[in-house]
């Protein structure tokens, strides 16, 4: 795994939504067992503490459970994921039409612009 | 009880008062930044926790207790300054820290040195200053210690060096123990840092936790440290 | 811990030394074998060059010996080396005992080199003759043999050489307590404990000699010393120097407890 930073933000909200790319992306498997706390951190290089902080809150909304012995898993429920997916995807649209419509496209107009984006490819 | 705490702790040379009203607690299992300009009382503060210099006025617990032979055991110290007998090979020096200190994990220390590439027969007098510090830290970082106090680990080193002393901090520090890193170049550690100390002109002017600090001023800590110490 | 200190210490040391050591018993014999050889002018030369090599050989070992120790003590309790000394769960007072004891051992051993090249050089029936009749009437005083009493003799000065070691280790100490940069103050500290050991031996002396005339005596007038006196007197600066090294010892470790401040 690959993670970027930008030290104006904090680290483990970063991460957070970094790990949470890996899933959605099915970069990792559902069901995929993760490495441990500290191989995380190294391979981020960020502190374990701040990487337990951000499994801690990826569990917390259900990407992610532990095994008692065994270590921490991707979650297996694909609609959950597909949840996740869903939101990111409309996130990423809300935003495509905010800065489309900031230069003085409309909503019809801007889909319009990537249908014949589409086209050309 | 604290890992360790400062209490009203003062120190003067003179009559130049270097540390004003220390009072510091430092938890188990942090990696802590002791943040400041140079010549603000930073490495006189780490000198003191490891009975270098004596405090003029308050005092230094270590589990409870006054520095002394117990605090020694548990704390792994890394000076600025090379400390070593430079007429010694570097086999000898994993001896000798084998032979004082309980902790200190020699298989470790020997695998570290093995990936860096260096010949442990080699006498430390022939070594350039680098490796002479990554010998250092190595030995300081292969001791299974409750609180590691690394002082100005990046001192004008160039970042491939960096990066394998930021990573040979993280991947050896034993597990549930602190770590305090004094430092001045703040944008090289910030991100593995849990909690910072702003110290200034002798004075600690903030402690905080990292990621709250960068949310609450919404900027990194250097940017912080920066606009709160304008020259 | 204390062994484990010792072992560096004295390593230290003799490292320097086993080169002197070696040079001092190496001209002794050269100076032995040119001068047994008679009738040379030119070997007999030779024989002279290296019995002044031997001599300031001895004296090296000597000289060197005090500064290894001081210098050690310097570098290893406040030099550079001091950031890992002064961090080894060791206390001080192991720190200084440790010191001590290296000092007690390697001065010893240097005494006995120096005695041995004395021997090996310089040994003959006239010369041993020669130092018999200088210290006969001193035996016989004791009712001893002669060369217990140059054993005694000896000691009393390895003491003396002890007090000095000692004086110039406080000297050290008290030096940086005042200032870290400017070794002048540890030599000059060290210098006045050193006149404040010998004044204190010399009044103790003199309380002495207030209740016993030869002693008294050998104060104010050139004559021989008495043989009683000399005994007295070897007998009792033995003792004072024990006493006074002992306090030394405690004001060392006392003084270094309160705590360093290295530069």
């Amino acid at each position: 795994m690959n993670f970027e930073f930008d030290n104006n933000l904090p680290i483990y909200i970063q991460l957070v939504e970094q790990l949470k790319m890996y899933i959605i992306s099915g970069r990792i498997k559902p069901g995929e067992r993760l490495p441990s706390v500290r191989d995380l951190a190294l391979q981020s290089k960020v502190n374990p503490n701040t990487m337990q902080k951000a499994l801690t809150e990826l569990e917390d909304v259900g990407l992610i459970y532990t095994e008692r012995t065994n270590g921490k898993f991707v979650t297996i429920d694909k609609k959950l994921i597909e949840k996740y997916k869903k939101e990111y995807a409309k996130e990423l649209s809300d935003r495509y039409f905010l800065s489309m419509n900031n230069i003085g496209y409309n909503n019809k107009e801007a889909i319009e612009y990537l249908e014949k984006l589409g086209g050309d490819n | 009880m604290e890992l360790l705490e400062c209490i009203n702790l003062e120190k003067s040379f003179g009559n130049k008062k270097i540390l004003k009203n220390i009072n510091l607690k430092i938890p188990r299992g942090k990696i802590i930044g002791l943040l400041g300009k140079n010549g603000t009382g930073k490495s006189t503060l780490i000198k003191i926790i490891n009975d270098l210099l004596t405090p003029t006025s308050g005092k230094v617990l270590v589990n409870g207790k006054e520095i002394g032979v117990e605090s020694k055991k548990i704390i792994s110290y890394l000076p600025e300054r090379t400390y070593l007998d430079k007429s010694m090979t570097v086999d000898k020096v994993i001896n000798y820290f084998e032979e004082f200190y309980d902790n200190f994990d020699s298989k470790k220390a020997r695998k570290l040195l093995k990936d860096l590439g260096l010949d442990t027969t080699q006498k430390l007098s022939k070594m350039s200053k680098g490796m002479q510090e990554k010998v250092q830290l190595v030995l300081v970082m292969s001791r299974k210690a409750d609180l590691y106090i690394l002082d100005e680990p990046l001192g004008g080193v160039d970042p491939a060096t960096r990066d394998y002393i930021l990573d040979t901090i993280l991947s050896n520090f034993n597990e549930g123990a602190s770590v305090i890193i004094s430092t001045h170049l703040i944008s090289d550690v910030e991100r593995i840092l849990d909690e910072v100390i702003f110290i200034d002109k002798g004075k600690i002017i903030l402690t905080s936790d990292s990621d709250e600090l960068r949310k609450k001023e919404n900027g990194s800590i250097d940017e912080i440290f920066r606009r709160m110490f304008k020259c | 811990m204390l062994k484990k200190l010792l072992k560096y210490d004295l390593i230290n040391i003799y490292k320097f030394l086993i080169i002197f050591y070696s040079l001092a018993i190496f001209f002794g014999i050269l100076t032995r074998i040119f001068f047994s050889i008679e009738n040379s002018f030119i070997l007999n030369i030779i024989g002279q060059i290296c019995s002044g090599a031997a001599i300031s050989m001895m004296f090296s070992i000597l000289i060197n010996n005090f500064m290894r120790l001081w210098v050690r003590f310097k570098q290893n309790l406040y030099g550079d080396e001091s950031y890992l000394t002064h961090t080894l769960p060791i206390e001080k007072k192991t720190l200084y005992l440790s010191k001590i004891i290296t000092a007690i051992i390697t001065l010893f051993t240097s005494v006995l080199v120096v005695a041995l090249t004395l021997f090996i050089a310089y040994y003959s029936k006239d010369s041993i003759e020669l130092i018999k009749g200088m210290l006969l009437p001193l035996a016989n005083a004791y009712n001893n043999k002669v060369i217990i009493i140059l054993f005694l003799l000896l000691f009393v000065l390895y003491l003396q050489f002890m007090n000095m070691l000692q004086c110039g280790l406080i000297g050290i100490i008290l030096g940086h307590k005042k200032n870290n940069t400017k070794t002048l103050y540890s030599v000059l500290f060290g210098f006045g404990v050193y006149l404040v050991s010998q004044t204190i031996i010399l009044i103790i002396i003199f309380l002495m000699a207030l209740f016993n005339k030869d002693i008294m005596n050998l104060m104010y007038t050139n004559e021989m010393i008495s043989l009683s006196s000399t005994k007295l007197i070897v007998y009792i600066s033995i003792i004072i120097y024990t006493v006074i090294l002992f306090i030394e010892y405690i004001i060392g470790i006392k003084l270094l407890n309160k705590g360093v401040n290295v530069d």
